[in-house]
């Protein structure tokens, strides 16, 4: 009885990976497929990847996300680690209400907050643009940062920084030479996650980029509501990928699930 | 002369401080922004004359189409969660308990990674399978006897598809950190008291894994409450829901207040379900 | 080196009282051991000490000087933590050498004073080794060497021999006693073993509930010490109460103690006899051998005495004639009685 239900179990589980991964393998087999139409049969052609890296306008987009999700990544992983370090004292007063504060920008759904951004935004007279995305995109990451380093410090011992003020370090010292090297790893996989937020960032992106400004999903998206050209299909692809990467690296070092 | 006890509060103040300021800014002035937009006649840089109203409100309970467009886009995220939780928990507990050692945190990164990567290029990949003459089509005809126009595409189906695709690895996330963290040892001790494998499921594991399940279904009710780009991409002109309203109001008809008292009725509903479910998030937060 | 002292030092944590109004002199140079059971607020002292715990009242004086405005940091002093909290990304010497670096020591002298102080730890051949390389007690000398190779005024010790096994343990009392000498800093230890606490103290305190119930050279506590809880506390002395009466006391079970005056007496296991045969002197009990208990090459006799446990320990040879069950009498020698007031 066991055996069966445990087959039946993976068999579910098997199902449900084809169910995540079929499409994007179809995005994948239709980039590196010749028709134009996403005719079948299947011709092998990477005409549209060669399409792609003469296409500027893909190719501006492209550039300006990975720009702008580096920017995002250095401000968002030094104010989230500084964060962090500051929450991890033993209870005070305040400190409830700060953790809770971290919550809206991940619960609230992202139209909301964009609109919000873009009403305001406008407001004080910052209108759309890169600026603006970037101030966007920070406060989204900025929440996964804090968490990530948060959960690696849990497993830091208190009694090496004790140690460490015991031997006369002052409080940067203790921070740079003990805390840091040990939560190195959240640090990292913080990063690569304020990285990919920004970089697959739409919603946000879409409010405030200024039109034939834009970041590539934003981009993406107004192709496809044209009518799209398998080019895009071949941009996906590379998107994915890269993004997949990112995350797996990002796993890796903060250790999903599991412990070091 | 500070004492100790000040210097050291004033150091965790400094630290804390640029990440707050970021998130006031950004965040939390903004949302307080639109409160106020919500109840302007008019956007005041437009030039024309504006005046505090609570028009905009009264729009949405004087038209049904928006509380009917609510409607539709709070059914569609039940639904949705609906179908993630029923396919995610299997999932979850087949990870959590049945396959064990590297292979089971090699599948776990496999079940997460799409849900790291783009969800834009997520949904227009099943864009492409779902069309007609698309690779679905194709596949549903080679199998079948007899032919058949499977043409998924711009339906609520099709919505409905793309965003159980999007976020049933969340659901998957969340109960699986839920049923690991059940001790093993219970699970047995209830075996050697008798319990049958029922039993054990209603009134051992759901309670204990309740909360993990509540937070992910929460976080996957509430962006899905407000989607526009999936109904858009995948819903053509069936694909209007409260989202897409608003939406429209801030690129297309520019009518800003009405979009921000709109989405804060949005947000109103979200806040609720948040506090209705706060017990089991709070439980569920590590 | 120098001479630490408490003054009415408070300290409360919501409704309990971590340290209720304990003063105290720690003598320069001496080797001063803090006990009690759990929640006695030794390790809250020892913590106010080094500055990690901000007293509610009261003050601290390092030297002389009070340091409540003082950070950790710079009240130079060495702490041993009970976990020894060494730090994992650095080898043995990087350990050893990091207080040196923070106070920029130049190069040379860093080296010749981490050498030194390994060698007074024995522990020279191990400095390029990595903490999770080394065995407990190892990095138990460690913690050590990197506390005193600064040189501080104040040597704290928070429980320093607890994650030990036993054998070390007594190994490394031996170990601390002589280190301690060697370099003389002012030492304070905390600790809930009251054998650890006798071995290692010059002079002993004994807190309980935050309070100091008792303190003073450790054979002068043991012999004399004046309150019930730490007669039971520091050698597990047997309580007897009983009703004075004239110029003797009453005992429960009808016996009188004569040149007794104070309500309770308490003798100590090691002190007493059990014979089978009545024993000529006054001071005796009769009194039923529940458990005979071997322990290599002492033994511990419990027996039952009006409601109450006694215990007496001896060597096995002792006890050999009696068997459980049996009633015995219980001897004792006059200069052996300790008398204590009533709570």
């Amino acid at each position: 009885m066991t055996r069966a239900l445990n087959l039946l179990g993976l068999v579910w589980l098997a199902l449900v990976l084809v169910f995540l991964y079929a499409p994007i393998l179809v995005m994948a087999a239709m980039s590196l497929n010749d028709s134009q139409f996403y005719a079948l049969p299947f011709e092998f052609s990477t005409q549209w990847y060669e399409k792609l890296a003469e296409n500027r306008e893909i190719l501006a987009a492209a550039w300006r996300s990975i720009w702008i999700a580096c920017v995002v990544t250095a401000i968002a992983t030094l104010l989230g680690t500084m964060a962090a370090l500051a929450l991890n004292r033993s209870a005070f007063p305040g400190k409830r209400l700060l953790q809770a504060l971290l919550f809206p920008p991940i619960a609230i759904p992202w139209l909301i907050t964009g609109t919000a951004m873009l009403v305001f935004f406008f407001g004080i007279g910052l209108g759309r643009g890169t600026p603006a995305v970037i101030l966007g995109h920070v406060a989204l990451a900025l929440p996964y940062v804090i968490v990530t380093v948060t959960a690696r410090l849990a497993s830091f011992d208190p009694a090496l920084a004790e140690a460490a003020r015991s031997l006369g370090a002052r409080p940067l010292t203790v921070a740079t030479r003990i805390t840091l090297p040990h939560i190195a790893p959240g640090v990292i996989a913080g990063a690569l996650f304020a990285f990919a937020v920004s970089f697959d960032q739409f919603v946000v992106s879409y409010f405030l980029s200024e039109p034939g400004d834009t970041t590539l999903p934003v981009l993406i998206y107004t192709a496809i509501r044209k009518g799209f050209t398998p080019e895009i299909n071949a941009i996906s692809t590379l998107i994915i990928l890269v993004s997949m990467a990112v995350m797996l690296l990002a796993a890796r070092k903060s250790n999903f699930g599991g412990n070091r | 002369m500070p004492t100790l006890a000040q210097k050291e509060g004033l150091r965790a103040g400094l630290m804390l401080a640029p990440a707050y300021l970021w998130l006031t800014v950004a965040v939390f002035l903004p949302l307080s922004a639109m409160a106020f937009f919500s109840f302007l006649s008019d956007m005041p840089l437009s030039g024309a004359d504006w005046h505090l109203t609570a028009a905009n409100y009264a729009e949405f309970f004087s038209t049904p189409t928006y509380a009917l467009l609510l409607w539709k886009s709070l059914k569609l995220a039940a639904l949705v969660t609906a179908l993630c939780v029923l396919i995610g928990f299997p999932c979850a507990w087949v990870l959590a308990k049945t396959i064990r050692g590297r292979s089971r945190e090699a599948l776990f990164l496999l079940v997460i990674l799409p849900f790291w990567s783009n969800s834009l290029v997520r949904i227009f990949s099943w864009a492409i399978v779902l069309r007609g003459n698309g690779v679905l089509d194709r596949a549903v005809n080679a199998v079948l006897p007899w032919d058949v126009d499977v043409n998924l595409m711009f339906s609520p189906a099709a919505v409905t598809i793309g965003l159980v695709h999007s976020y049933v690895p969340y659901v998957i996330l969340t109960c699986y950190l839920a049923l690991q963290a059940i001790d093993d040892s219970l699970i047995e001790a209830a075996r050697s008291l008798g319990a049958p494998r029922r039993t054990i499921l209603v009134r051992l594991i759901l309670p204990l894994s309740a909360p993990g399940l509540i937070a992910g279904a929460v976080l996957v009710f509430v962006p899905v409450v407000g989607s526009f780009m999936e109904p858009r991409l995948l819903g053509g002109r069936t694909g209007t829901y409260y989202g897409t309203v608003i939406e429209d109001q801030f690129v297309a008809v520019f009518n800003w207040p009405l979009g921000a008292a709109l989405s804060f009725i949005l947000l109103a509903v979200v806040l609720l379900v948040l506090a209705a479910a706060s017990p089991a998030l709070r439980k569920a937060a590590p | 080196m120098a001479e630490v002292r408490v003054e009415a030092l408070t300290k409360t944590y919501g409704a309990a009282k971590a340290l209720d109004d304990v003063t105290l002199a720690f003598p320069d140079g001496g080797f001063f051991g803090l006990l009690g059971p759990s929640g006695s607020g030794k390790t809250t002292l020892l913590r106010a000490i080094a500055g990690f715990v901000t007293p509610d009242r009261g003050r601290v004086l390092i030297g002389g000087q009070p340091v409540e405005n003082v950070a950790v940091e710079d009240r130079e002093i060495g702490m041993v933590f009970q976990s020894y909290a060494l730090f994992p990304n650095m080898t043995v010497a990087e350990n050893v050498a990091f207080g040196l670096e923070v106070r920029r020591v130049p190069q040379p002298d860093r080296a010749r004073r981490v050498a030194e102080a390994l060698d007074l730890v024995q522990l020279g051949a191990l400095a390029a080794r990595k903490p999770h390389q080394l065995s407990g007690g190892q990095r138990q000398r460690v913690a050590m060497a990197r506390a005193i190779v600064t040189r501080p005024r104040v040597l704290l010790l928070d429980e320093p021999l607890s994650a030990l096994d036993k054998a070390l343990r007594v190994e490394m009392q031996v170990e601390l006693k002589r280190i301690q000498r060697e370099v003389g800093i002012t030492t304070i230890f905390v600790t809930h073993d009251q054998e650890e606490a006798l071995v290692l103290s010059d002079h002993i305190g004994i807190l309980k509930d935050g309070r100091l119930i008792r303190h003073g050279p450790p054979r002068q506590v043991y012999n004399d010490p004046q309150d019930a809880f730490t007669a039971r506390f520091l050698g597990e002395a047997n309580l007897l109460s009983g009703t004075p009466e004239g110029q003797g006391l009453r005992l429960a079970d009808g016996t009188l103690i004569p040149g007794l005056t104070r309500p309770i007496l308490a003798l100590r296991p090691e002190h007493l006899t059990l014979s089978a045969t009545t024993p000529e002197t006054p001071l005796r009990l009769r009194a039923r051998l529940r458990q005979k208990i071997f322990a290599g090459a002492m033994g511990t006799c419990l027996l039952d005495w009006q409601g109450q446990t006694i215990k007496a320990t001896g060597r096995d040879a002792d006890f050999a004639a009696l068997d459980e069950g049996q009633e015995v009498w219980i001897g004792w020698a006059p200069d052996r009685m300790i008398a204590l007031a009533g709570d």
